[in-house]
C-alpha cells in the first residue's frame, strides 16, 4: 500500500463520487472545519494532505515569497503543475478558505482565485471564551446556509445528527489504530488512507485492527520509541521512513493525522441531550484543546499530554520513549512555540528533538543524521 | 544627515516626540515607582483600553536605557526650565549663525533620534533570536520576543489583541511562557463581522475592561473611557491631517526626507503614544501647527515635481534609509501604515454611547476594511491608501518570514497595475541595515522609471 497506489485508488473514489453527483469540497489538512456539516449536506470533504517536493515548493513561487511554509508552497504547486498521480484535484468543486493559520487564507485564497475553485468561508475564532464559542457558531449557520443555497436542499437536524454520529464511530476505531502496537509507518499509512476516505473506510479500518490483533508483529526490540509531535507527515513525505531507517519507531502519532483528529469525539451523552447538532459541533471545537490554532493554552495543554503519555508509556512498558516535535519550516503555530515546548518538556526530564525541516529531497542525508544522533543519546 | 538635522530642529513637538520616546526608562520608572502605576506591556496600535483604565501603556522597547547623545538630555532640562520652544528656536537660531560646532551637536542629536531606535531595534532582534525563536520569523517578531525577554518582567499585565497574523497570535500566547508575572489580558477579535459579532465582540472587550478593573482595583467608568477616545481622536485627526493635507500636498513644510522621518518617528510612537495620551496628543497637534505654519509662509520646499513613492508596510520593519534613498533619486516617500489598516478612525463619544461597543466597532472595522480577514481585502486597502495618497508608486516592503502580510505582493501588484496603473516594486527587508546598497538598487531602478 505505497504512496502511488493510496492515489491512485484516491482518484478513482473521488471520480465514483463525481459521477454519482457528490461534489469535494477541499480544504487545507486542519481541523475545526465541520466535516460533519459538510457531509450532512451531501459534500465530500477532501482534506488537501499531501506532502511536497522541491518542485512543487519552487513551482509556488510565483504566487508566495520561499519564506512560507513548505506545506503551503507545496498545495500551491500541486495546483499550479498538477503531477499525473494528483489528477483528482481537476474534480474539486469548492475551496474552503479558512485561517487555522494565516498560510492557510492565503493559499486557500489563491487556489481558489487562480484556479477557478468557488471559495467556502470559514473562519475560527482564536480564543475559546463565550463570545468565541457564540462565533463559532455563526459561522456554521452562515456555511451551512451557503451549503443549503448550493444544493438547494435544506440541511436537516436529522441529516446532521446522523453525520455527526458517522464521525464519532469513524474516530473511535480510528483511536484504536494509533493504540496498535505495528510500525510506525505502517500504521501512518492507514491512518492517512482513513482520513482522506473518511467514515466510508471504517470497515476496512476493522478488518485491518482484527487481522492486526489476530496476527501480532514483532516489533523489533532495538528501535527506539517515539512519540511524534508538531507538524504531520502527509501523504507522500518520507519522514517515517527516515525515522525507521534511523533507527526509530513511532508508536504514538500525537499529530493532527493521528490521534489529535481521532480524539475529538462529542461525547454520547450530550448529543442524546443536545437538540441542536450545531451545538455539539460548537461543543466539538471547544473540546479540541490539543489544536494548535488557539491561543492562550495549546502550549500548556500540549506539555500536559505529552507528559502524561511519557509517564504513562515509560511505566507501563518499562521503556524509553523520544519525543520528535515535527516542525515544517515556516509553520506559524508549531515553530514559534518549539523552544518554549522543548524547554517545558526536557525540565520533566523528557528528552525533545526539534526536528525543522522541509520537502527538499536534497536534505535527507542531514535529517538522518539528526535523528540518528538523537536517537543514539536516548541509548 | 546634517539636512535633516538642519531641518527638524525647526520643529520643536518633533523634539519633544523624540525625546519622550527615547526617555521613556525615567518616565516609566517613575510612574511605577514612585506612582505605582500598573505598565502595560502593548504591540501595534491598541493602547486605548489600558489608556482609558488609568495603566500605563508601553511599547516595550520603550523600556530600555536608549545611548542619547548627552545633548538631548541637556535639552531635555533646559525644555523644562526654559519650554521646548524657546530651546528649539535657539538651536535654530545658533545653528543659522554658521557656529560648526553647535551644528554639529545638533545633527548627533537627531542622528542619535533615528539610529539610536533602529539600533535598539536590532539589538533586539539578535536577543530574539539568542532566546529561542527562529530566525524564520519576521523582523517584526523577533524584535519584540527581544523586548519581552529583556524588559517584560517589569510589566504589570500585557494587552493581547489578536489579528489575522497566526504568528503575531502564537508570539503573543508566548508571552506569558517568556515572563511568568505578568497578567495576560486578551481580546479576541472576530475574524469577520457577521451575525452578531459586534456584540461578541462587545463582551470580549467588556471582559478586557473588567480584567483591567482587577488589575488597578479600580472601576473604571464609561466616561473614562469616552475621555480617552476624545484624546485618541483628536490625535487621530491631527495624524490624518498630516497625512493627507500635508504628506499628500505639492509644498512640504521640510524637506521630503526629513518628512518621512517624522512621518516613520509618528509610526513608532503612535503604538503606545509615548505612555502618555495628552501629552502625545498636545505635541502631534503642536506638529500640525507647526507644519501649517511654515507653509503658510511659504518656509519648505515645493515638491510638485517629486513623485510620491508610497512606501508600505513599515510597523513590522523596514529599512530606513529609504526615504533618504529615495529623496536623493529625486522622489519622496509616502508612509501611512496606521491609516491603511484603518487605525486612525475615530471613535464616537457621545454620552449616549456605550464605549465597549464603540471600541468593538473600531476593531471589527480595522480587521474587515482594514488587515482584512483575507488577501483580497488587505490589497484592497493597499488600493485605497495609494489612489486616497494621490501615489505614483507603490514600493511594497516584503519581510523575510511575514506570512501575513508579505504573502499579498502578488496579488497586489496585479491589482495595482490593473487598477492603479502605477509602477510597483517589491524590495525583501530581513533586518535593519543588512541591505542597505541592495536597496540602493532597487530603488535607483524603480526610480528611473519616473524620468
Amino acid at each position: 500500500m505505497d504512496d502511488l497506489s493510496l492515489l491512485s485508488d484516491l482518484s478513482l473514489f473521488l471520480k465514483e463520487k463525481k459521477a454519482n453527483g457528490v461534489k469535494i469540497v477541499a480544504y487545507l489538512a486542519h481541523d475545526n472545519i465541520p466535516e460533519e456539516l459538510l457531509d450532512a449536506a451531501g459534500f465530500f470533504p477532501l482534506r488537501m494532505m499531501f506532502g511536497g517536493n522541491d518542485d512543487l515548493m519552487d513551482a509556488s513561487h510565483n504566487f508566495l515569497p520561499p519564506s512560507t511554509c513548505a506545506f503551503a508552497q507545496s498545495c500551491i504547486g500541486l495546483y499550479s503543475t498538477k503531477p499525473n498521480i494528483f489528477s483528482f484535484l481537476d474534480l474539486v468543486d469548492f475551496f474552503i478558505v479558512s485561517n487555522h493559520c494565516v498560510s492557510d487564507i492565503c493559499v486557500s485564497e489563491i487556489i481558489s482565485k487562480h484556479f477557478n475553485i468557488p471559495r467556502l468561508d470559514f473562519y475560527v475564532p482564536y480564543t475559546k471564551n463565550n463570545s468565541s464559542l457564540k462565533y463559532f457558531k455563526l459561522e456554521l449557520l452562515e456555511l451551512k446556509k451557503r451549503l443549503e443555497a448550493i444544493t438547494g436542499t435544506e440541511i436537516t437536524n436529522e441529516k446532521l445528527f446522523e453525520s455527526i454520529n458517522k464521525y464519532n464511530e469513524f474516530k473511535r476505531v480510528l483511536l484504536k489504530v494509533n493504540e496498535l502496537e505495528i510500525l510506525g509507518s505502517e500504521k501512518l499509512k492507514v491512518l492517512q488512507r482513513a482520513m482522506l476516505y473518511g467514515p466510508e473506510f471504517q470497515p476496512d479500518l476493522e478488518k485491518f485492527i482484527q487481522y492486526v490483533r489476530e496476527n501480532p508483529s514483532s516489533l523489533l526490540e532495538t528501535s527506539k520509541d517515539i512519540l511524534f509531535t508538531g507538524c504531520s507527515i502527509f501523504v507522500n513525505d518520507n519522514l517515517v521512513d527516515l525515522i525507521e531507517e534511523g533507527g526509530g519507531n513511532i508508536i504514538f502519532f500525537d499529530t493532527w493525522i493521528g490521534s489529535h483528529y481521532s480524539s475529538q469525539i462529542i461525547n454520547d451523552s450530550s448529543i442524546q441531550t443536545e437538540k441542536d447538532p450545531l451545538d455539539l459541533l460548537v461543543l466539538k471545537f471547544k473540546d479540541n484543546i490539543y489544536g494548535d490554532h488557539t491561543v492562550p493554552n495549546f502550549l500548556e495543554q500540549k506539555v500536559a499530554l505529552i507528559e502524561n503519555y511519557y509517564q504513562k508509556y515509560t511505566k507501563t512498558k518499562g521503556r524509553k520513549l523520544g519525543v520528535i516535535n515535527h516542525i515544517i519550516k515556516f509553520c506559524d503555530h508549531i515553530s514559534l512555540l518549539s523552544s518554549f515546548l522543548k524547554e517545558r518538556l526536557q525540565e520533566k526530564g523528557i528528552s525533545v528533538l526539534n526536528l525543522e525541516r522541509d520537502y527538499s529531497r536534497a536534505n535527507s542525508g542531514q535529517l538522518l543524521t539528526r535523528i540518528e544522533a538523537y536517537l543514539e543519546m536516548m541509548e | 544627515m546634517s539636512l535633516i538635522a538642519d531641518e527638524i530642529i525647526q520643529f520643536s513637538s518633533v523634539l519633544r516626540m523624540a525625546y519622550n520616546l527615547l526617555t521613556g526608562r525615567n518616565y516609566l520608572k517613575r510612574k511605577k515607582f514612585r506612582e505605582k502605576e500598573k505598565l502595560v506591556a502593548v504591540t501595534l496600535p491598541f493602547s486605548d483600553l489600558a489608556f482609558a483604565a488609568g495603566t500605563i501603556p508601553v511599547f516595550p522597547i520603550r523600556m530600555h536605557q536608549f545611548e542619547i547623545s548627552q545633548y538631548l538630555t541637556y535639552l531635555g532640562s533646559a525644555s523644562s526650565i526654559f519650554g521646548w520652544n524657546t530651546v528649539s528656536n535657539f538651536l535654530g537660531f545658533i545653528r543659522n549663525l554658521g557656529i560648526n560646532e553647535i551644528s554639529k551637536i545638533v545633527d548627533d542629536i537627531i542622528e542619535d533620534v533615528i539610529d539610536v531606535i533602529n539600533k535598539k531595534y536590532n539589538e533586539m532582534y539578535d536577543i530574539g533570536i539568542e532566546n529561542g525563536i527562529s530566525s524564520d520569523f519576521c523582523y517584526g517578531l523577533k524584535s519584540l520576543v527581544g523586548m519581552h525577554v529583556t524588559k517584560g518582567s517589569n510589566v504589570d499585565a500585557c494587552l493581547n489583541v489578536t489579528i489575522r497574523c497566526s504568528a503575531y497570535n502564537k508570539y503573543l500566547e508566548s508571552l506569558k511562557a517568556i515572563n511568568k508575572g505578568p497578567k495576560q489580558i486578551w481580546v479576541d477579535i472576530p475574524p469577520r463581522n457577521i451575525g452578531n459579532a459586534i456584540e461578541l465582540l462587545t463582551n470580549n472587550v467588556s471582559n478586557a475592561i473588567k480584567e483591567f478593573e482587577n488589575l488597578t482595583g479600580k472601576t473604571i467608568t464609561d466616561n473614562q473611557i469616552r475621555d480617552h477616545f476624545k484624546i485618541g481622536n483628536q490625535v487621530k485627526r491631527a495624524y490624518k491631517n498630516i497625512i493627507y493635507e500635508i504628506s499628500a500636498s505639492d509644498f512640504y513644510p521640510c524637506n521630503p526626507a526629513t518628512f518621512s522621518e517624522i512621518m516613520a518617528l509618528l509610526s513608532i510612537s503612535f503604538q503606545d503614544y509615548n505612555s502618555n495620551a495628552p501629552r502625545y496628543r498636545d505635541n502631534i497637534m503642536a506638529l500640525e501647527r507647526e507644519m501649517r505654519e511654515r507653509i503658510r509662509k511659504g518656509i519648505g520646499m515645493d515638491v510638485a515635481d517629486r513623485p510620491r513613492i508610497f512606501v508600505t508596510p513599515m510597523f513590522g520593519g523596514w529599512e530606513p534609509k529609504s526615504h533618504e534613498i529615495i529623496y536623493e533619486l529625486g522622489g519622496r516617500a509616502l508612509y501611512a501604515d496606521w491609516e491603511l489598516l484603518r487605525m486612525l478612525e475615530e471613535i464616537p463619544t457621545s454620552s449616549h454611547s456605550n464605549p465597549a461597543e464603540e471600541y468593538a466597532r473600531f476593531l471589527m472595522n480595522a480587521t474587515e476594511t482594514g488587515i482584512g480577514c483575507d488577501n483580497d481585502k488587505l490589497t484592497d486597502s493597499y488600493l485605497r491608501m495609494a489612489r486616497d495618497l494621490n501615489a505614483d508608486g507603490l514600493i511594497f516592503f516584503q519581510l523575510f518570514g511575514c506570512h501575513s502580510i508579505s504573502n499579498c505582493y502578488t496579488m497586489l501588484r496585479e491589482k495595482v497595475r490593473r487598477e492603479l496603473e502605477i509602477p510597483t516594486t517589491a524590495i525583501t527587508f530581513n533586518k535593519i541595515g543588512e541591505n542597505v546598497e541592495q536597496v540602493k538598487t532597487r530603488l535607483g531602478a524603480f526610480m528611473e522609471m519616473f524620468r
